[in-house]
């Protein structure tokens, strides 16, 4: 299945490197650097499928959380994979959208690969 | 007719004279002129004296005028003869006969029919191993109380009922209360309430009952003057010999500042965690990219590579999150190294299960990534070679043999068939499985056939007993 995938990431390398990954595998990527620009597209008319997003996103501790939040009232149907470098505590996993999972850091191109095909499986 | 017969009247002269012999008090009787008529059994022993030396004496001269007391001339001379009765008058002086005594001296008027000027008795009673026990009771209360008043942690001293005897001067002065206040009151009712915590409560009923003792049982709350503070509370019963009266200690320590700096730390240690993760997906990122235009050949060697870091990774997280204080968590360990195997199983390989059987063991922090790196070694070997049709179990699982650790790594895959299941069937894999194993001090142990698919032991010298009483660190 192909799909849009919106990936919300502050490291550009790191960003860039998971938008290769993901367009390797066939999707296609849209890409934000924080939690406004993620907004801006959930808000505009463009189709989305799945957000990828890390938690800690510049400022915001749990930045990629609120915006998972905010997605999900905003698109009911989108399905969400948070990634981060931080330790998942269950405070953390507290403000999960549920039925979602984590990928942490450091993640291998098929650690990233198996997240993603379960997410549009899911 | 008399109300009392002959036998009565009998029975009440003997019982009088036996009464007076057998009483633990020294009786004397003085005349109006203050001379010795009688005294009893228990005077003359008590003041080493006899009979002949005693009756017709005058008071004063008895023993060498040792009876020549101030005290005593003053009840005598000045308030016996304005009253019928004086109890209670305490005489303390030295006896040269008998050493410093406290006496006391209970003196009524007697009058016999027909004499008007009557009689004193005096009941003399030694009160001295009372009043020394009083007076040191006294003593050990007030050294007590000053050690409490030294001690810079609040504490307080709770009966039974759990209302307070006596608090500290820092408890008065740490949360602004009076010692009236306090007195006769439970713990849960001062303040704003801050103690009424059910879980204390229940706590606090097993102290005197069950002699348990609370441990840094901790509080967190706002104070009125002192703001949010944290206190670790500790309780125990105590009692004195010979004394059946059992008090509970209930000691304040305000752990505010040193709650703070750990938190501080933890905050710190996510931050470095963080960071040194984000890092090293920074470096697995460069490795996939080189990954993408090398040989195919190749990529699986990229791919090790990758969960080698993946690996090391794993125990930032441990550090930052360990509970066990400066140590790592061999169980925490292996169950996140097969988290993440499992999450990363593709394909082919999904059918792979990896489940973790650990004690609760730790390992010092500097051994812990070639530990890591070992297991992962062969971990990720049983994953490629045991199972050719993608389905199967692989058990990772440490428990402590003697002062060692041993680690296993099984699967019920194909097997090796005759091979050193220790040798993994990558040169580069087994290179590093040796080096890890000799960097550990470990040996690997040798494995027969146990059923199907294959078995490898490693002994660890590792095991880490962290020092009783060793202070957790947050991480």
């Amino acid at each position: 299945m192909m799909a849009v995938i919106l990936i919300v990431e502050d490291d550009a390398f790191t960003r860039d490197m998971a938008e290769i990954m993901i367009q390797d595998w066939g999707h296609h990527t849209l890409l934000a650097s924080d939690v406004d620009e993620a907004l801006s597209l959930l808000r505009s008319p463009q189709h989305i499928d799945a957000l990828f997003t890390d938690i800690y996103l510049k400022t915001a501790v749990l930045g990629g959380c609120d915006l998972a939040r905010k997605a999900i009232e905003l698109r009911p149907e989108l399905r969400v994979l948070y990634t981060t470098g931080n330790t998942v505590t269950d405070q953390m996993k507290a403000l999960f959208v549920k039925g979602t999972r984590c990928l942490v850091k450091p993640y291998a191109e098929h650690q990233l690969q198996a997240s993603v095909e379960n997410l549009l499986a899911a | 007719m008399s109300d009392v017969t002959p036998a009565k009247k009998a029975v009440s002269e003997i019982a009088a004279s036996d009464i007076v012999e057998t009483v633990p008090s020294a009786l004397i009787i003085l005349d109006r002129n203050l001379n010795i008529t009688s005294a009893n059994r228990a005077f003359y022993q008590t003041f080493r004296t006899s009979r002949a030396e005693t009756e017709g004496c005058h008071i004063y001269e008895l023993g060498n005028r040792q009876w020549d007391i101030p005290a005593l001339r003053s009840l005598l001379e000045s308030v016996i003869p304005h009253r019928a009765s004086v109890e209670g008058f305490e005489v303390e002086h030295d006896f040269p006969t008998i050493g410093r005594r406290t006496m006391l001296v209970n003196a009524r008027k007697i009058f016999r029919p027909g004499d008007h000027d009557g009689y004193i008795l005096l009941a003399i009673e030694d009160v001295s191993e009372e009043r020394a026990a009083q007076a040191e009771s006294k003593r050990n209360w007030q050294l007590t109380q000053s050690i409490v008043d030294t001690i810079r942690d609040p504490l307080v001293v709770l009966e039974h009922d759990m209302t307070i005897v006596t608090a500290s001067k820092a408890f008065l002065t740490i949360f602004g209360i009076t010692e009236a206040e306090t007195q006769g009151r439970r713990v849960s009712e001062l303040g704003q309430h801050q103690w009424d915590v059910p879980a204390l409560r229940h706590l606090m009923e097993k102290v005197l009952p069950e002699n348990k003792p609370i441990e840094n049982f901790e509080i967190e709350d706002d104070f009125p003057g002192l703001g949010r503070r944290v206190f670790n509370l500790n309780a125990r019963k105590i009692w004195q010999p010979g004394n059946h009266t059992h008090r509970m200690l209930l000691v304040f320590e305000d752990i505010t500042d040193r709650k703070q700096r750990e938190r501080d730390a933890q905050v710190l240690t996510n931050e470095i965690s963080h960071r040194i993760k984000n890092n090293l997906q920074i470096v697995v990122g460069l490795i996939a990219y080189e990954a993408r235009s090398t040989a195919a050949e190749c990529v699986p060697g990229y791919k090790a590579m990758q969960a080698r870091i993946g690996a090391i990774a794993q125990l930032y997280d441990l550090i930052s999150q360990s509970s066990r204080g400066p140590t790592i968590a061999v169980d925490a360990y292996l169950r996140e190294i097969a988290e993440t195997m499992s999450a990363s199983l593709l394909g082919n390989t999904s059918g792979i299960k990896i489940e973790v059987k650990a004690e609760a063991l730790d390992i010092d922090p500097d051994r812990a990534v070639p530990f890591g790196l070992l297991v992962n070694e062969l971990a990720t070997n049983a994953i490629k070679h045991a199972f050719p049709d993608g389905t199967g179990r692989v058990v990772l699982s440490v428990e402590q043999v003697g002062d060692q650790i041993e680690l296993t790594v099984a699967d019920d895959g194909v097997g090796m068939k005759g091979k050193d299941a220790a040798k993994v069937p990558e040169k580069r894999g087994a290179d590093y499985v040796a080096i890890f194993v000799r960097q550990l001090g470990g040996t690997i142990v040798p494995s027969g056939s146990e059923g199907a698919g294959t078995i490898v032991r490693i002994r660890l010298p590792l095991l880490l007993v962290p020092p009783a009483g060793a202070e957790r660190v947050a991480a």
